[in-house]
């Protein structure tokens, strides 16, 4: 199928097309950056601009954020009746094998039923930051087709922070924690949500103490040029709290501005290489005469940058 | 007079012999016609209890009209959409001189009122039944999968059970608990133990916490508890085991629960040999595993079974014949009635080495309940995935092992030349042939007893049960009234789904690893790069099982077995409709489709997936299947566009793989 094709017929509701269109954005081979190219342009022409506000889920195993979106996604559903959504869940691969077991999907409702809701699983191919390496690849296309793009990742500490460069916004789900585990992630991960969840929150007493330990504890942490996040309390057993998310979600829209939008293309452009030709690769690439320019291109057209470097060491 | 110790005496001290065990068949198919005449067949031949199998949409509270009940109407047991079906089901069976064990667990509550009712409607003593509904959520949650509502929910349905028989039924077991489907899950002998134990614990300090029994009520509800025992082939140990069943039941009884009374601390169980290690190839062979299994469970007087049904010989290729079901019935009278097994007190009191495995078998299980409880108890390590993860590794294990040949399996992977079997002659190739048509007739009975119900005591009975429900109230009676009213299997459960919710557990295949190594396995794994770097990504599998069957073992251990290999799986576990299935594979643009179904309904769900998938533009996408699968059923699914079919013979990972890259290669190749 032509791009304009492939996603005219994504437009029109063929799950098929869309299932393709996002394995185009996750092909390693060199050359699938041209068709990704070529997909996006048809995008542009189609009138479809980035526009959805993509929002990072991150926490440890066994905080239950799957459910916890399996409850924010129904109530999505059905307070706007027009608003579409993307999820991709990405989980560990084994390092012994390469291989994966992605099981996110079974726990999301709304992969199963309703037709304005794209579920994608990724396996995070041994990368770390808690994403795959086309995350932020496919985050490209989904953008533009979707309303909100959820990104659920997988992990503790530094590892997460990579979520916050390809999210607009980022948020952190707990299950009610001992203050020496506050105290613990206070150094890492504390100073990167917008959001601070606080799942199970029906466990009550455990929940109650977590709650205000947390609470002073980012007082505390907060180095002052930030504003101290929200703590939500929620439960997806009971639904408690998903409301709140939600009246989050529409006082906080998408990151559109341009000076963000090429420091996070930056970001990853320089991932993207260092990950294809090793730090050696990169630090032979800083030296280059066109570096500043490819660079330049690569905050403006991502895969346009990854075109040429691609074409110059082929 | 004193008797020599080889002479069993009575209380008044004469010689004696015991009363053989309960003989059961597990049995029920097609319609409730078809299954009353069956059961009255089997006990004409000196069957003396009734096990009945529910099919699945029963098992799974749906009505056979529901879209995902279709394919699956009377395959694995009798549908029951009404009393109008159980009053067909037992016609010209006595109730009061029946013990009637019923294989069931989300519905158990249901299927009780429906037992009742039917008693009642049959000027028949309730007080009288005897029986046994199933009735164990926790072995449904680990391994089983006909679970409905969450766990909070279940237990407090199997609570309210017990409350309502202690002295309505008293006679009457409300719940099984089960270590049979722990060791088909993968347990160990300590495994099984602990964890049966552990869901005994779970359900008594329920009962205890709620409050509503003083102690002499609540030590006859600890008599009250049964347990369904699974008897595999190291019979030696099965049989240790059982001896530290018993000890430890009377030991947690006494210790935990203060129960004076010796006779309500005995430990009562049923059991159904092992079907797991029936074999596919030579399966004339299952007849002598089946009879050394019997052995296990009868042959120490202090821990026999009370009840056993014995599976059939072929059960490994399909449902099994009324003869084969009479064949195992005819071990059990040989073993009962010509053998002196029932004339002497137990065999092997006294036995130094008997005594010393028993005791590192119950050391084993003390250490792991502790862990349990310390955990919180069964409910938390339901949640946690601790005990399904554990089970899972114990699978994986003994895969590997009889992978790796350190486990013989006669026929399997040792002596693997044959004479053809005989038994597999005849019309019927010695299989059972489900009749397709007789869906017709249940979705007709269904029908009229809608139509002639009284819609309005029906609506007004299903308003009280949920009220009951909302309110926490006892929900016995207003079932049994749904019952009296008409109420469908269906709309009960969806009155208590209305409250309740559904249930979707945790996968236990999570960060599970197999211990596969060796060349064979290295080749594929770089085969399988191989094809990454041809692809543009690692190929991607969907693993899931269609339709209500939820045994899901083997789709883990092949989607573990996928993983190691190599391939990036998506898992979407049990129930699922074939649309789920094509929408996870369309959205996952995955390479290739791996289905699992135990039920005997792979024909229509194969067939409905394929449709779903052409409605997707996804027809291209090879799908492979797995489960027991006749050969005839396995090659019209071939001709049908099938990629492979894997039935238990393939029970070699490693080939079962290099059989689903090999399909990706030629797929790959031909572009």
């Amino acid at each position: 199928m032509q791009p304009a094709e492939l996603i005219a017929s994504i437009r029109a509701g063929d799950r098929r097309a869309l299932g393709r269109a996002v394995t185009v954005f996750e092909d390693a081979r060199p050359l699938a950056v041209h068709k990704r190219r070529e997909l996006l342009s048809a995008c542009d022409a189609q009138n479809l601009p980035p526009r959805a506000h993509v929002v990072g889920i991150t926490g440890t195993p066994g905080a239950g954020k799957s459910t916890l979106i399996d409850s924010l996604i129904s109530q999505l559903l059905r307070d706007s009746p027009h608003r579409t959504i993307a999820v991709i869940a990405v989980d560990p691969s084994s390092a012994q094998s390469g291989g994966s077991i992605l099981g996110d999907r079974t726990r999301i409702q709304g992969a199963r039923t309703s037709q304005r809701v794209f579920f994608r699983s990724q396996a995070s191919s041994l990368a770390l930051g808690g994403l795959s390496r086309t995350t932020f690849a496919v985050c490209r296309l989904l953008e533009r087709l979707f309303d909100l793009v959820l990104l659920e990742t997988v992990g503790v500490g530094q590892n997460e922070i990579e979520v916050c460069h390809v999210a607009h916004h980022t948020w952190l789900v707990m299950p009610p924690l001992g203050g020496d585990h506050i105290q613990w992630m206070k150094a890492g991960i504390m100073e990167i949500p917008d959001v601070l969840i606080l799942n199970k929150s029906d466990q009550s007493e455990l929940a109650r103490r977590s709650y205000h330990s947390l609470r002073s504890a980012l007082a505390l942490a907060q180095p002052g040029f930030r504003s101290v996040p929200p703590i939500i309390r929620t439960s997806a057993l009971t639904g408690s709290g998903v409301d709140e998310l939600v009246t989050w979600l529409s006082d906080n829209s998408a990151k559109q501005d341009a000076a963000e939008r090429q420091s996070r293309s930056r970001y990853f452009f320089q991932r993207w290489l260092v990950d294809e030709y090793g730090r050696a690769g990169w630090r032979q690439f800083e030296q280059q005469p066109d570096y500043s320019n490819v660079m330049a291109l690569a905050s403006e057209d991502f895969e346009g940058a990854q075109a040429k470097v691609t074409t110059a060491l082929a | 007079m004193s008797h020599p110790a080889h002479v069993l005496v009575d209380k008044t001290g004469q010689p004696t012999r015991d009363e053989a065990w309960i003989f059961r068949t597990y049995a029920g198919h097609t319609t409730a016609a078809a299954s009353n005449a069956l059961y009255r067949e089997n006990l004409s031949r000196g069957q003396t209890g009734l096990s009945i199998a529910f099919d699945l949409p029963t098992q799974c509270g749906y009505s056979s009209a529901h879209p995902i009940a279709r394919p699956e109407i009377g395959k694995v047991g009798v549908p029951v959409n009404s009393l109008d079906d159980f009053h067909v089901l037992f016609d010209q069976i006595p109730l009061a001189k029946m013990n009637t064990s019923m294989t069931i667990n989300g519905t158990s509550m249901w299927l009780l009122a429906l037992y009742i009712a039917l008693a009642r409607e049959r000027g028949e003593n309730p007080r009288d039944l005897r029986g046994t509904t199933q009735n164990d959520i926790i072995k449904e949650y680990l391994a089983r999968g006909t679970y409905i509502f969450p766990p909070e929910a279940s237990l407090r349905i199997t609570a309210e059970m017990y409350e309502y028989c202690l002295d309505e039924v008293p006679n009457f077991n409300p719940s099984n608990v089960c270590s049979y489907h722990l060791q088909e899950a993968g347990a160990t002998p300590a495994q099984e133990l602990a964890f049966a134990l552990i869901t005994a614990i779970g359900l008594l300090d329920q009962l205890r916490d709620r409050g509503r029994l003083d102690q002499d009520a609540f030590d006859r509800v600890v008599g009250r508890i049964s347990f369904f025992v699974n008897s595999g082939i190291r019979f030696v140990e099965e049989m240790c085991k059982m001896r530290a069943f018993t000890a430890l039941w009377d030991e947690i009884t006494l210790e935990r629960y203060g129960v004076k009374d010796e006779k309500y601390r005995r430990f009562r169980y049923g059991v159904q040999v092992n079907s797991l290690g029936l074999t596919e190839s030579q399966p004339e062979n299952n007849a002598w595993r089946i009879l050394i299994e019997a052995l296990g469970v009868t042959l120490s007087r202090d821990a026999r079974c009370r009840a056993l049904q014995l599976p059939a010989w072929n059960e490994a290729l399909s449902l099994p014949r009324a003869w084969d079901q009479q064949w195992s019935l005819r071990l059990q009278q040989i073993l009962a009635y010509e053998t002196d097994l029932l004339e002497y007190p137990d065999l092997f009191d006294g036995s130094p080495v008997i005594q010393s495995k028993v005791e590192s078998l119950m050391r084993d299980a003390r250490e792991e309940i502790d862990r349990i409880l310390a955990m919180g108890g069964v409910k938390q390590s339901i949640d946690s995935g601790y005990m399904k993860t554990a089970l899972v590794r114990s699978m994986s294990e003994r895969m590997r092992r009889i992978n790796a040949g350190e486990q013989i399996v006669v026929g399997m992977n040792k002596w693997k030349d044959a004479l053809p079997s005989p038994l597999l002659g005849g019309e019927d190739g010695g299989l059972f042939h489900v009749d397709r048509e007789a869906a017709a007739g249940v979705l007709a009975a269904l029908q009229t007893t809608l139509a002639r119900r009284d819609e309005g005591r029906a609506q007004a009975a299903l308003a009280a049960l949920k009220q009951a429900a909302i309110s926490g109230e006892s929900m016995m009676e207003p079932s049994i009234e749904c019952a009296l009213a008409r109420v469908t299997t269906g709309e009960w459960a969806d009155a208590m789904r209305s409250v309740f919710g559904e249930y979707r557990p945790a996968t236990g295949i999570d960060g599970q690893k197999l211990g596969l190594t060796g060349e064979r396995v290295d080749s594929l794994r770089s085969r399988l790069q191989t094809l990454t770097d041809k692809l543009g990504h690692r190929p991607r599998i969907v693993i899931g099982k269609p339709g209500l069957d939820g045994h899901s073992n083997g789709a883990e251990v092949i989607a573990v077995a996928a993983r190691h290999v190599g391939f990036d799986v998506i898992y979407g576990g049990i129930r699922l409709t074939p649309e789920d299935i094509a929408r996870t594979a369309v959205e996952e643009d995955a390479d290739m489709i791996g289905i699992s179904i135990l039920s005997g309904s792979h024909m229509e769900l194969t067939e409905q997936l394929h449709g779903s998938l052409v409605v997707q533009n996804a027809g291209d996408i090879p799908v492979v299947v797995g489960g027991i699968i006749p050969p005839d059923d396995a090659a019209v699914l071939i001709k049908r566009g099938i990629r492979a079919v894997f039935t238990p013979s393939d029970y070699e990972l490693i080939e079962v793989m290099a059989r689903m890259t090999a399909i990706l290669e030629e797929n790959h190749a031909a572009g």
